[in-house]
């Protein structure tokens, strides 16, 4: 028996010029997963793309088997709180949800009662007959958030649902995601933080400049990180590339060299970068004489100093 | 009812809308729909309880026998009017003054006895303002000179001198050439300070009358005519008494006194304006005319109603369903409902249909009951039963069937365009410009069907030029179950086109304004 999967192929977005996300290709089982990226690298873009609030340029999503091109069938199963902290004037937390409720087809009083109980779990009740525009920036997150379960979805797509939510809360939220991915239930959520996620994650994927860099569990991700080799462009001066070259042979880190025509520069592939660091060291300390060391794979690396930087 | 079903998706339909409805009616921007919506009815009103307290008012006074009333001529003198037909419902009077010249009747010529008569040789005038129109020129046609006998001009072909003269053929001699009638060549004419004339009699002779003739004697404008002068003097030349001077400004005030009086019969009003007690005009009318009020009806339902207030009304409400709320950043739990695009697109529309045809048909109706409230029940009742009714209805029909096309065109618009002001401005033009097109373009615009639905054709002056009169009325008016089915024609092949854009649609907040 298969699992339903959320399943990207090959998919990419362009805003006019400006890159979206790129052939994005994920396939992603029930459970916690978390994107993770910096600003900018595409996770709303992706979340846009999962619930049909925009349409990739190319290729094919399947969320449980159903496009996003249905909403009338992926949204019945579907919660999204977005990043957008924007409510309708009119909206109280109350009204708020249980219009949206009545979309789904429950009477009045049924809409009522779930969006009762989707504010209780979130621990609106006391604001529940106040204007959302009148709430404090972690009780709109609460809001959206209570907005995206009231009808019970089995895919849940949270754009930073943790974000600015205080300690308390933000306990019972984990809570209530672990309680949903154990029943079976997708819970993809957003972060840029990954430590406000590794610990509870199922999986992650990580996303830098609209690619998918790495994905899985979460310690073989930093593995895969650690592990994916990294290219750099080396520049000697008077021709010293092959005597350089020579030397970065014999280190077993270094999987391959490409050396430049102009015998001045060199591509080079490691699979360990601060290993690759140290024997640079030792080169220049030979009387080497190394002009620049440019990575040549700006999307991992970049992920790389972040995650680096975000241990520290 | 299963979610998939027609069944559910209508009720699905009717779920957005009743939840955009409320939105619709109380929205803040909605309030000058309504104002648009009112504002005929408003007229209306202000012209019935005008007419209503003016009948009232003059009622009190008394009324008159309408063949009375009818049988006053112009020309005729207050005292007389009043004696046969009564006292008035009305009076009021004024006095209009107004300065003119004064009139002398001796065409540009003045005349100035001394009494008694001076001994002199020289006699000299002297022009202060030489003219009533502010013209610095002194025009002398003829200066005369009478001694006590009274028939010689002693001044005839005598030697004068003068302020330096306009031409070389307008000195001082032709003051005392003997003529006046020789043009602009017949006279003296100076714009040089001090403008004076002297003529040299030749010895000292008795002086007891002087004439002068100014501008208009020699048949120029009587404005050119001198104003202020004076007459002076001497035995040696040397010392000018003055003897003789103009009387002054020349002006007198001229009073016409201006009396209007009317007089009512019930329903019809004379205004009768006397100038001077004499009728001099005189206007019979009613007070509340029905058919008149019908018409400026019709014309204000077509030229006001359809074309700008339903116009610009959908604009505001069927514009902003989905542009609006795409700037206010809402439009995406719109699109995060298990609901198909289409079915979102019906529920809106049918919101701001059922909004738009509630205010504009009500207001339609509301109009149309404030045109015939003042009038005569019995005249009403007439009308009730000659077709009125009718024409109520398909008034109110013809306005909710605005709102059908001009609404699906804008919600179009709405979903394809950012800006609305430029596709406004195209869609007017072409709505107005529409009917001087062929035939077939004529049944691609809204306005083309409307009027096609109207029960009275808008007014028009025989005298309305042959342009305005093509674009007021179609070429060839459809028959109304052919106008309603034209209409809903192009209103779903309109929505059909928002369809395609609405499915396409893709939320992005960042790139808006
Ligand atoms: N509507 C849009 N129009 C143009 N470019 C856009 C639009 N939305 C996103 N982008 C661009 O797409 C890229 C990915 O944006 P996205 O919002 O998906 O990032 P993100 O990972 O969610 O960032 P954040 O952590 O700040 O929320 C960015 O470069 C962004 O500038
Ligand atoms: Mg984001």
């Amino acid at each position: 028996m298969t699992q339903p999967a959320v399943v990207f192929e090959e998919i990419s977005k362009f805003y006019g010029e400006v890159l979206g996300v790129n052939r994005v290709t994920l396939n992603i089982p029930p459970g916690i997963t978390s994107l993770v990226g910096p600003n900018g690298s595409g996770k709303t873009t992706l979340m846009n793309l999962m619930t049909g609030l925009i349409f990739p340029d190319h290729g094919r999503i399947l969320m449980r088997g159903i496009s996003p091109r249905d909403p009338e069938a992926l949204m019945r199963m579907t919660g999204y709180a977005t990043q957008y902290d924007t409510a309708p004037r009119w909206a109280t937390g109350f009204t708020f949800i249980t219009t949206g409720l009545l979309l789904f087809g429950y009477g009045r009083s049924e809409a009522e009662e779930r969006a009762w109980k989707a504010l209780e779990r979130l621990s609106l009740t006391d604001a529940a007959n106040r204007k959302v525009a009148a709430y404090s920036k972690g009780m709109r997150q609460r809001v959206r958030l209570a907005q995206a379960i009231a009808h019970d979805p089995e895919l849940l797509v949270l754009d930073e649902p943790l974000n600015g939510l205080d300690p308390l809360v933000r306990a019972e939220t984990i809570d209530m995601f672990r309680a949903w991915a154990a029943e079976g239930k997708h819970v993809i959520i957003s972060s840029h933080v990954l430590q406000e996620v590794d610990l509870i994650s199922d999986q992650v994927v990580l996303i830098a400049n609209g690619m998918i860099v790495a994905e899985g569990k979460i310690r073989k991700v930093r593995d895969e990180i650690e592990e994916h080799p990294s290219q750099y462009i080396v520049r000697c001066r008077e021709s010293d590339a092959s005597g350089v070259a020579a030397l970065l042979f014999g280190e077993d880190h270094i999987t391959e060299i490409k050396l430049n025509d102009d015998r001045m520069g060199m591509l080079v592939m490691t699979r360990d970068r601060e290993q690759f660091a140290r024997a640079l060291g030792r080169i220049a300390l030979d009387g080497h004489r190394i002009e620049s060391v440019v990575p040549a794979d700006e999307n991992v690396d970049a992920l790389y100093e972040y995650l680096i930087g975000g241990e520290r | 009812m299963t979610p998939r079903s027609v069944q559910g998706r209508a009720g699905q339909a009717w779920t957005i809308a009743k939840i955009e409805l409320r939105r619709v009616f109380f929205a803040r921007r909605s309030f000058w729909v309504y104002g648009l919506a009112l504002l005929p009815s408003v007229i209306f009103l202000g012209h019935g309880i005008d007419a209503k307290t003016d009948i009232e008012r003059l009622g009190r006074r008394g009324l008159t026998a309408p063949a009375l009333m009818d049988s006053i001529r112009e020309g005729e003198s207050l005292d007389d009017v009043k004696k046969r037909v009564g006292q008035p419902a009305a009076e009021r009077w004024s006095v209009r003054s107004r300065r003119v010249r004064q009139r002398t009747g001796n065409a540009g010529t003045t005349t100035h006895p001394i009494e008694p008569p001076v001994g002199a040789r020289f006699v000299r005038l002297n022009i202060t303002r030489p003219s009533f129109n502010g013209e610095p020129v002194a025009r002398i046609y003829e200066f005369e000179v009478y001694g006590p006998d009274g028939r010689a001009n002693l001044a005839l072909h005598r030697p004068a001198t003068g302020s330096i003269p306009c031409g070389q053929d307008q000195g001082p001699e032709k003051a005392v050439n003997g003529s006046v009638t020789g043009g602009q060549a017949d006279r003296w004419c100076a714009a040089d300070w001090p403008l004076f004339l002297q003529v040299d009699l030749g010895a000292v002779r008795p002086v007891q009358r002087f004439v002068v003739k100014h501008a208009s004697a020699g048949g120029e404008n009587e404005d050119s005519d001198t104003r202020e002068f004076n007459i002076q003097v001497s035995e040696n030349g040397k010392t000018f008494t003055t003897v003789g001077s103009s009387t002054g400004g020349g002006y007198v005030d001229e009073r016409t006194e201006v009396r209007q009086i009317a007089y009512f019969d019930g329903r019809r009003r004379a205004d009768l304006v006397f100038i001077d007690g004499r009728v001099q005009h005189r206007n019979v009318r009613r007070l509340l005319d029905f058919e008149e009020d019908r018409a400026i009806f019709a014309g204000i339902f077509q030229y006001f109603y359809l074309r700008l207030a339903i116009f610009f009304g959908c604009l505001g409400i069927f514009m902003y369903l989905f542009r609006g709320e795409m700037s206010n950043r809402t439009l995406h739990f719109w699109f995060l409902a298990p609901a198909r695009r289409d079915v979102l697109l019906a529920g809106k529309y049918a919101a701001g249909l059922i909004a738009s045809a509630v205010i504009f048909g009500g207001g339609a109706l509301l109009t149309f009951a404030a045109m015939i409230w003042p009038h005569d029940a019995v005249e009403v009742q007439a009308y009730w039963n000659a077709g009125g009714m009718g024409h109520a209805f398909w008034y109110a029909a013809a306005a909710a069937l605005g709102c059908v096309g001009y609404g699906s065109v804008f919600l179009a618009i709405g979903l394809y365009l950012r800006n609305p002001i430029i596709p406004a401005a195209v869609l007017l033009t072409w709505e107005s410009v529409n009917g001087i097109f062929p035939h077939v373009l004529q049944k691609m615009s809204i306005l083309y069907y409307l009027q096609s639905l109207c029960p009275v054709p808008a007014p028009m002056d025989s005298d309305t030029p042959t342009l305005i009169r093509l674009l007021a009325a179609p070429a060839a008016p459809a028959s109304r179950p052919g106008a309603m089915l034209g209409l809903l024609l192009l209103t779903a092949f309109v929505l059909w086109v928002a369809g395609l854009a609405v499915r396409r649609m893709q939320i992005s907040y960042g790139a808006e304004t």
